[in-house]
């Protein structure tokens, strides 16, 4: 017999490895990487492609890849989670192979960093190709680009924002062992929070609620910066989990800024007011929305490890 | 005595059902120990709790000499396991499962190398080792289990019904490859409900019925403890008192009846005394005309213990 000393880099390595096999052949993920290039590829074609029909030169913008990121929004983000952890934990409890593995000499917990890390890897790898897509294509469409050197911060960003959707994902697998509905669950929050924050952003004085729940949060503006629509006066910020990306961008360029956050009177109509309710510094939203997501994932993972840990394989 | 296993008032239930009541199991090292009993009697069950995959409500148990409570790596390092009926990730080639298998247990490039196909090729998927595993028949994942069971060179195997969904031909296949690799040294302890396997196979069998343990022996003291004595028919031409008496001063019979012709002896023994009895007959006197001996055989006393032990329970 051979005597072994195992250290846990060899056994948590060989999860990862393991873990990402998995996931670059499953057809969900490849299905969502392709509709995520043909998005970006639409995203910027369609611009150049209408301004050639009405037989207008686009114009320059040498802000369009750093103000857009890859464009991952919410509902990106969101898929993203879902695919890449849907099966992660509770695929394996569904079709038995967590059996085989868990007998192996890796510890429930190595096993469960080892799905995390790989993916984080996966989504980082990703994204990083998106997002070098995105601003090779901004560059070709829009010109030359400044502050180029910010988008790893947007890519930082983005992968915390989605992480507390995979976290939410992993979790509800974990407890429920049931792919199904850790996709469906996720996706009730999602739907639930993606179709109640706008409205309660815009008419509600109590929307700072919003600051602490996953997704979109609240909305303000920075005054005194050049307005991209006539609605709000200067550029329009979201202060939820979802909008860390674009958050610290803003804060990398307009860094002792203040957010202002509003209400409307009414229905969009002629009576439509906006009224301000308080003002915050764009720092302050930064921290906050980071810390929030922080929680959010480092809570749902803490569940998820915990009834990892304790499941017994009954099937 | 070196136990492989030992276990130790070692009970699980599922809700009100108690699958597995105050097993005592020893298992020696280097034998080939038969788990045996009838569908739903606890095997899986018990073993389950064995390699960590359930926890025991009570009990204690050690494995490989060390008591395990909770997720102990470490000893499953030592040992291998074949889940029944096993399930594998189907994204993965076969060589691919065994080599990704093989670093979590701590396995070189080179160890890795040397052993996969050896295995691959003592379990007759040589050749098949490029296809994925979601290609392959139930017989090709069985014999893919039990590789997979035996890659670390294990002290100790633990198959459950390895031949479970095996074609006749499989089936004798991988009982001669359970006897090859006890040949090594190792521990092998398997669970089966077919009695004939077990003779074949094991060394040693312990027998559970309703979740207990009947028995636990080597195969010959099973059969010799447990069968009723052998009783002798012989037939002579004259049957008279003077016979009678004489063959029931030997020493290993316990009783002597008479019928029309026939002498039913009971003998006390399960050596065989025909010799000695023949010769005592003959010294008084009387002819021979046959002679028969009845002994119980191995599926005799397992149903009758199984029997006994259903009918003992009120139901
Ligand atoms: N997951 C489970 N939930 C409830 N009962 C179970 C479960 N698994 C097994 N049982 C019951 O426990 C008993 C023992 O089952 P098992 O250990 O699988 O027996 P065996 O392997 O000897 O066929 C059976 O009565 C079975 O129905
Ligand atoms: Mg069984």
């Amino acid at each position: 017999m051979r005597k072994r000393e195992l250290s846990w880099k060899t056994r948590f390595w060989a999860v990862v490895r393991y873990e990402l096999l998995w996931n670059i052949r499953k057809k969900k993920f490849l299905g969502v990487i392709v509709v995520a290039f043909a998005l970006a590829t639409l995203s910027l074609a369609l611009p150049v492609l209408l301004s050639n029909m009405i037989g207008q030169s686009l114009s320059q913008n040498p802000n369009y890849v750093v103000s857009t990121g890859a464009g991952i929004g919410g509902l990106g983000m969101f898929l993203f989670a879902i695919v890449i952890v849907m099966n992660s934990i509770s695929g394996e409890f569904e079709s038995g192979t967590i059996v085989p593995l868990l007998t192996k000499p890796v510890s429930r917990t190595m096993v469960f960093l080892g799905k995390l890390f790989a993916a984080l890897i996966t989504l980082l790898s990703a994204y990083a190709v998106l997002f070098i897509y995105m601003a090779v294509g901004g560059t070709i469409v829009y010109g030359l680009q400044n502050n180029l050197h910010l988008l790893p911060l947007s890519l930082f960003g983005t992968i915390l924002s989605t992480f507390l959707w995979i976290a939410v994902v992993l979790a509800i697998g974990a407890l429920s062992k049931s792919s199904l509905i850790a996709a469906l669950g996720t996706f009730g929050i999602f739907i639930a929070l993606t179709i109640s924050s706008p409205i309660i952003s815009i008419f509600s004085d109590q929307a700072w609620i919003l600051n602490y729940v996953p997704g979109g949060g609240t909305t303000g503006y920075i005054a005194g910066v050049k307005p991209q629509t006539p609605y709000v006066p200067g550029i329009a910020i979201s202060t939820g989990t979802d909008n860390i990306a674009a958050n610290l961008i803003n804060y990398a360029l307009y860094p002792s800024s203040n957010v202002t956050f509003f209400k409307m009177s009414a229905l969009i109509g002629q009576s439509q007011q906006l009224i301000e309710l308080y003002t915050e510094s764009l720092s302050i939203v930064l921290l906050r929305s980071i810390a929030v997501a922080l929680a959010y994932i480092f809570g749902f993972l803490l569940i998820s490890w915990y009834a990892f840990k304790r499941a017994q394989m009954l099937e | 005595m070196k136990l492989a296993i030992e276990t130790i008032g070692l009970t699980k239930r599922y809700g009100s059902l108690t699958a597995v009541s105050k097993l005592n199991l020893k298992v020696e090292k280097n034998t080939i120990h038969g788990f045996l009993g009838p569908n739903g009697a606890g095997k899986t069950t018990t073993i389950k709790v064995l390699v960590g995959l359930l926890k025991p409500d009570e009990g204690t148990f050690k494995v490989l000499g060390q008591e395990v409570h909770g997720d102990m790596p470490d000893v499953r390092l030592r040992m291998g396991y074949m889940p029944e009926l096993p399930k594998f990730p189907k994204h993965l080639r076969g060589w691919e499962l065994l080599d990704i298998y093989g670093r979590m247990y701590g396995m070189t490039k080179q160890e890795r190398v040397e052993q996969i196909p050896k295995l691959l090729d003592m379990v007759g998927l040589k050749g098949r080792e490029k296809d994925f595993v979601g290609k392959y028949s139930k017989g090709m994942q069985q014999r893919l289990g039990i590789a997979q069971a035996l890659l670390n060179e294990p002290e100790l195997v633990i198959l459950d019904e390895p031949s479970l969904g095996l074609d006749p031909v499989g089936m004798v296949e991988v009982r001669e490859l359970i006897k090859e690799i006890a040949k090594e040294g190792r521990t092998v302890f398997l669970s089966s409900h077919l009695l004939f396997e077990v003779e074949q196979i094991c060394s040693h069998v312990a027998i559970i019925n309703r979740g207990e343990l009947l028995i636990s022996d080597s195969i010959q003291n099973v059969s010799n403890k447990l069968s009723k004595p052998s009783t002798m028919q012989v037939e002579v031409a004259k049957p008279s008192n003077k016979v009678v008496e004489a063959v029931k001063k030997l020493s290993f019979v316990s009783e002597v009846t008479q019928d029309g012709n026939k002498l039913i002896i009971e003998l006390k023994t399960h050596d065989d005394v025909r010799a000695q009895i023949s010769q005592e007959i003959t010294k008084a006197g009387e002819v021979i005309v046959s002679m028969s001996l009845k002994e119980q055989t191995l599926e005799e006393v397992f149903m009758q213990l199984v029997t006994k032990s259903q009918g003992g329970r009120a139901e």
